[in-house]
């Protein structure tokens, strides 16, 4: 492991701070919590950088409902997420995540933001929040717009953000009878990066699925979306068959490696076993029955 | 003097004070109020870092090594290489093929060649960078059978064997045809990483006038007293090795303690200065010795009424770069070979293969635990080929007083092996759960494992061990012994044998730490002895004292020796308890008289008789056994396997401490699961990929199974303090095996290597057709 | 400069932003109890509250403490709830090597100052970042479970 040098750490306590030193320093990068840049910088050294700390900028933390739809801080840690009512109700497959992120003293320090911008295709926290069709604002001092959060992936371990953008914001709009969840496979029960995860967001309209989004996380280079098994379940009446449909046609558009982690193939095959739990309870949480 | 009769005969009661009984550990609120000190905390800010320059190839002759560069940065005091070793460039344990630096050639990754000596951790990395090595590389053995093939490259002699190891006993020809069932298999036992929690670190300190003092991780200070001294040149009275209170070893740091402070000690006496070698956890990983990978090829059969006639075992055990402890461990594989059972017909055949790979060393279990994984299960199979109950097979060959070992060693004494496996089969309803259970996707199923392993040393090798205890004038004691804590409580358990004998509380002994200057030699920390040997070294100590306190306050109390008690640091005559003398008053008494306040316990192991030739004959003293039966749930969609429920015993001789018992059973417990279920140390071209916590898994709290109370069988050895035996390695050896059949049990699937990942488990699933 | 508050005193320290806390403690404050068994956040041997919450100090740049509360065992030495605990640990031999410990008791001191009797899954999930090689942590979980008895019996 290398030692920690030759960066510094500035602590900007407003976002325009922030941004201006993103847009006027050479080699800076955002920090949060910490639980991915210094570990990898222990792993790999450090490049010369002005690390920026977002940790004292208040309106990038917190939870908050307005105008119909729950904004999201990206320095809002897994602790605040795990803890909250708002995310316990409106998007359960975030809170069923934010359960399975590393230990209390993970959870206390590690952010959402900081988790999506890390872009690990197996980051927990991007396959609730992109079934719950989340946005993600990207800022820079020039502009701030919201995109789709499925676009802020490039690849693995790479965002879109240029050197000069933060991620400042992630929203997402609740409905009525729906219902989420997350599902994962460890190597362990304790805290552990995941094998493969999903999740599975399904709107009910008596016994129709009248919306349906999955997302799959470890088996490709980014987290995504699998809108052809959407497609195939969408409007039509729930059961057993339909969830084997849609694990189908998911395990079909998966496209794993094998790593230290797991093989291809158990990580393909977990993924139709993971879509079905996923579905079964979202859709119990929507209030249907099976 | 009988030691496991001293209750009745020497101290003439029914009844322990404190041995047997659930007592707290004298160190306990130290380490809970983080008072209490490991290596690196007590390194000075400012002292001098030694960084170790490793190899990056996994086999290469080494060209060159310019260090100018890195001389020429500032804070940069040396960089030192095989020339400037001033005694012995050699550090192997057993075999002299272990340079302490190499220069001629490299074998493995991580194989040490330069000590870079700065002034901080920055200064030292950039230095370790500058220095320029060049290799020739030669190509590397990454298999054992890339390794014994013909005109495999040579990495220590040509054939790549170290050492080899042979049994022959009874006619195994005979055997087969008096068998009605056989069983073969090839099991393969991996690498498993310690992962103690404290990472190696060493300080040492020169005093400029031809001494050095090292405060490090250890297992044995003596041993890397003699290995310091000779790589420095120097003698054993010029060399002072302190252990610290260590954290986690397991067996480990039994091998990287004399490195490690060769490392400090090279570096300090060198350059002049104090010197702190800090490993940190990847290097650790990629490094440092591990449990010796290990094929087994394993024949064995049965009669019909369920007596095992023949086994056939072929050993290879994956040494690595360096033997280190092969030959002991290997030898231990060999002479347990059948398992706790009674065969009459047995060849073992052993040999010790070299590859480019990260060595293996000490681990508990030492060999035992592979061995287990195996014989264990050809056990199981065997009663079910025959269609026997897998408990009632094992009842029918386990050795009793009175049965012969592997090695055909009579044991005349202390077997409980029938009690610990009747009583885990008691204890788990085990007729009751002869069918795997089906609640969902998830199956359960219930495997039971039997376990022998000999205590200390092998095949005679003179065993002994020593301590001593001083009585002060105030009646407060000082004890000493060189078996070094490292979380086992050993030493504690000393203490408890000393205050029962002497009658001391136990609050009054004060255990000093192991130091080389005044600390006898206890021999290491290793192989189950620490209580057995070392603590039967303390009650020669406490009886030796026991003997002149008693006389002297015989005659302050004017009553018969034979009438005094020493109980709660008084004496007093049994017939007057009311007239007690405090220990501070019998003390001064006995230095105003001139009675020696001190004394030194030695004990020696029985001699024995061992045939090098057949391999036959008296292997180890005496033998701790155990059983488990081990409760598993399987997911069947996912192929985890979840470790539900244990079920542990264990003949300990006679239990010290409760609670340490305990202790190294639920340790062991965890240990076992992770190796059996999760932890994966995975190589790609010799190099260590899993180089942290995060992707080399081992068990949290989240994974500790439900485990039931230990049952302790009490089979009193003859020849140790109070008849007690080892525990921490027994421990770990019965859960492996217990685990894998419960999941044959559960699954119908048998695992011949490990650990039974998730995926893999899926795999042979859906491989058998069962999803 | 960091200034920030340890175990209940202002203190006032050079830290550069390359010096992690565990390193601030350790190095420059002297205070040895935080271990570093990783430096990666996985075993939870650096585990100190700031301001009240576990977190593993070998993730925390130093200057990130500044104007916070950070406790470690030595500040809780005479803490009501510390003490059962440590009373706890001895009694039920959950103490082996020591290394984790610290640590281990921080997260559980965390735990039951919010939960009072928490279930055995809960104290599992409290004491799951703190990785123990020697005891198996059964002694631990039913020390932590003892404790919460003594302190807020049935």
């Amino acid at each position: 492991m290398k030692p920690l040098t030759g960066f510094d750490l500035l602590r900007p306590p407003t976002l325009v701070g922030a941004l201006e030193m993103m847009a006027t320093l050479e080699y800076a990068q955002p920090i949060a919590g910490g639980t991915d840049v210094v570990p990898l910088f222990r792993d790999v050294g450090c490049k010369p950088v002005h690390l920026i700390d977002l940790g004292l900028i208040p309106e990038l933390n917190g939870i908050m409902e307005e105008g119909g739809k729950v904004l999201i801080g990206p320095t809002t840690t897994h602790a605040q997420l795990l803890a909250s009512k708002v995310i316990e109700e409106r998007a359960p497959a975030l809170h069923d995540a934010a359960r399975w992120i590393g230990s209390v003293q993970i959870r206390n320090r590690g952010t959402v933001g900081g988790n999506l911008c890390n872009a690990s295709p197996a980051a927990d926290t991007a396959p609730p929040l992109l079934v719950h069709g989340a946005e993600a604002q990207i800022s820079s001092l020039k502009d701030a717009r919201w995109v789709p959060l499925r676009d802020l992936f490039a690849g693995p371990k790479t965002t879109v953000l240029e050197p000069d953008e933060l991620l400042t914001g992630l929203r997402f709009t609740p409905a009525a009878n729906s219902g989420s969840s997350f599902q994962r496979i460890g190597r362990r029960k304790g805290f552990t990066l995941s094998v493969v995860n999903a999740a599975v967001y399904l709107e009910r309209d008596g016994d129709i699925v009248k919306e349906a989004r999955i997302a799959l996380g470890s088996v490709a280079p980014t987290p995504i979306r699998v809108p052809r098994a959407e497609d195939t379940i969408r409007g039509k009446k729930m059961s057993e068959s339909l969830l084997e449909e849609a694990a189908s046609v998911c395990m079909g558009e998966a496209k794993p490696i094998d790593d230290v982690r797991g093989t291809a193939e158990y990580r393909r095959d977990m993924v139709g076993v993971l879509v079905k739990r996923a579905m079964r309870e979202a859709w119990r949480r929507s209030g249907g029955e099976l | 003097m009988e030691y496991d009769k001293i209750l009745s005969d020497l101290l003439h009661r029914d009844e322990y004070l404190v041995v047997g009984k659930k007592t707290v550990r004298t160190d306990a609120l130290d380490k809970l109020l983080g008072r209490a000190r490991f290596t690196s905390d007590y390194v000075p800010r400012g002292t001098m870092v030694v960084r170790v320059l490793r190899s990056t190839k996994p086999h290469a002759l080494i060209r060159r090594v310019d260090a100018s560069a890195a001389l020429g940065m500032p804070g940069v005091f040396a960089v030192l290489t095989a020339r400037d070793i001033p005694g012995e460039n050699e550090i192997g344990y057993a075999l002299p093929e272990q340079p302490f630096l190499n220069d001629r050639k490299v074998h493995y990754v991580g194989d040490p060649i330069a000590l870079v000596c700065a002034a901080d951790d920055v200064t030292a990395q950039e230095a370790m960078e500058a220095v320029e090595v060049e290799y020739e590389p030669l190509p590397a053995v990454l298999d054992i059978d890339a390794a014994l093939a013909n005109g495999a490259p040579i990495i220590h002699k040509e054939n790549n064997i170290a050492v080899k190891t042979k049994i022959r006993k009874g006619d195994t020809a005979k055997g087969w045809k008096q068998a009605k069932v056989v069983v073969e298999d090839t099991y393969w036992s991996p690498y498993q990483e310690h992962m103690c929690l404290e990472p190696e670190a060493a300080y040492a300190v020169p005093d400029g006038v031809g001494k050095v003092t090292v405060i490090a991780c250890m297992q044995s200070p003596h041993l890397v007293r003699e290995k310091v001294a000779r790589v420095l040149g120097w003698k054993l009275n010029q060399v002072r090795i302190i252990q610290a209170l260590t954290g986690g070893a397991f067996g480990k740091k039994d091998d990287t303690g004399p490195l490690i402070s060769g490392y400090a000690a090279l570096a300090a006496v060198k350059t002049g200065r104090p010197a702190a070698y800090v490993m940190d956890r990847s290097e650790v990983m990629a490094a440092t010795p591990k449990r010796f990978p290990v094929r087994f090829k394993y024949k064995s059969g049965a009669d019909a009424s369920g007596r095992i006639t023949a086994v056939e075992v072929d050993i290879t055990l994956e040494v690595g770069a360096y033997a280190n402890r092969a030959p002991f461990w290997l030898w231990r594989q060999t002479a347990h070979a059948c398992g706790p059972y009674e065969v009459e017909n047995v060849a073992v055949d052993g040999r010790a293969v070299y590859t480019n790979k990260v060595y293996g060393g000490s681990y508990r279990g030492f060999g035992n635990l592979a061995l287990h994984f195996a014989a264990e299960q050809q056990v199981d199979k065997l009663a079910y080929e025959l269609g026997m109950d897998p408990v009632d097979f094992r009842m029918k060959n386990i050795l009793r007083v009175g049965s012969r070992t592997t090695c055909d060693q009579l044991l005349d004494n202390s077997v409980g092996m029938d009690k610990c496996l009747a009583g885990v089969a008691a204890a788990s309803d085990w007729a009751k759960h002869r069918e795997p259970v089906r609640v969902g996707n998830k199956v359960k199923g219930w495997g039971v494992g039997c376990a022998y392993h000999g205590n200390s040393t092998s095949r005679s090798t003179p065993d002994w061990s020593a301590a001593s205890l001083l009585l002060h004038e105030d009646g407060s004691f000082t004890y000493r012994t060189g078996i070094c804590e490292i979380g086992q409580g050993s030493p504690f358990g000393h203490a408890k044998i000393v205050a029962e004998i002497v009658g001391a509380s136990l609050e009054t002994i004060k255990i000093e730490q192991p130091d080389t200057d005044s600390t006898p030699d206890s021999k290491p920390t290793h192989g189950s002895r620490g209580l057995m040997m070392g603590g039967t070294a303390a009650a020669d100590a406490a009886i030796k004292l026991r003997e002149r306190m008693v006389r002297v306050a015989a005659d302050m109390l004017a009553c018969p020796e034979a009438q005094v008690e020493l109980r709660d640091s008084t004496a007093y005559a049994r017939k007057k308890p009311a007239t007690r003398i405090p220990f501070s008053e019998l003390s001064e008494e006995m230095h105003a008289r001139g009675e020696n306040p001190g004394s030194y316990g030695f004990y020696t192991s029985p001699k024995r008789f061992f045939d090098e030739a057949t391999g036959l004959g008296v292997n180890y003293s005496v033998y701790t056994f155990a059983a488990s039966v081990a409760e598993v749930e399987v997911d069947t969609e996912t192929g985890q396997v979840d470790v539900t429920k244990i079920w542990p015993a264990m003949d300990v001789g006679k239990a010290i401490d409760p609670l340490t018992i305990d202790g190294q059973i639920h340790g062991a417990i965890s240990h076992g699961v992770g190796f059996a279920v999760m932890e994966n140390l995975q190589l790609r071209d010799g190099v260590v990929i899993t180089t942290g916590f995060k992707d080399y898994v081992i068990p949290s709290a989240m994974d500790t199974p439900e485990i039931d109370d230990t049952i302790v069988v009490e089979e009193a050895y003859k020849y140790s303090a109070f008849g007690a035996k080892g525990v921490g390695e027994p421990s770990i050896i019965s859960i492996v095996p217990a685990i894998v059949n419960a999941v044959y049990h559960a699954t119908g699937i048998r695992f011949s290597t490990l650990p039974i990942t998730a995926d893999r488990m899926h795999k042979a699933l859906k491989e058998a057709g069962k999803i | 400069m960091v200034n920030f508050e340890l175990n209940g005193a202002d203190v006032s320290v050079e830290a550069p932003a390359t010096m992690t806390l565990v390193d601030m403690l350790r190095v420059e404050l002297g205070v040895t109890s935080v271990k570093k068994g990783c430096e990666q956040g996985e075993c939870g041997a650096c585990t100190v509250l700031v301001d009240g919450y576990p977190m593993t100090s070998c993730l925390i740049l130093a200057p990130q403490v500044e104007g916070r509360h950070v406790c470690t065992v030595e500040g809780l030495a005479d803490n009501p709830l510390m003490k059962e605990l440590r009373e706890a640990f001895m009694e039920n031999g959950a103490v082996q090597c020591g290394f984790c410990t610290p640590g281990v008791l921080l997260s559980a001191y965390a735990l039951l100052r919010d939960n009072r009797r928490p279930t055995e899954e809960e104290v599992k999930t409290g004491i799951e970042g703190n990785i123990c090689r020697c005891t198996g942590y059964v002694k631990i979980i039913e020390a932590i479970l003892d404790a919460a008895e003594r302190i807020a019996p049935d």
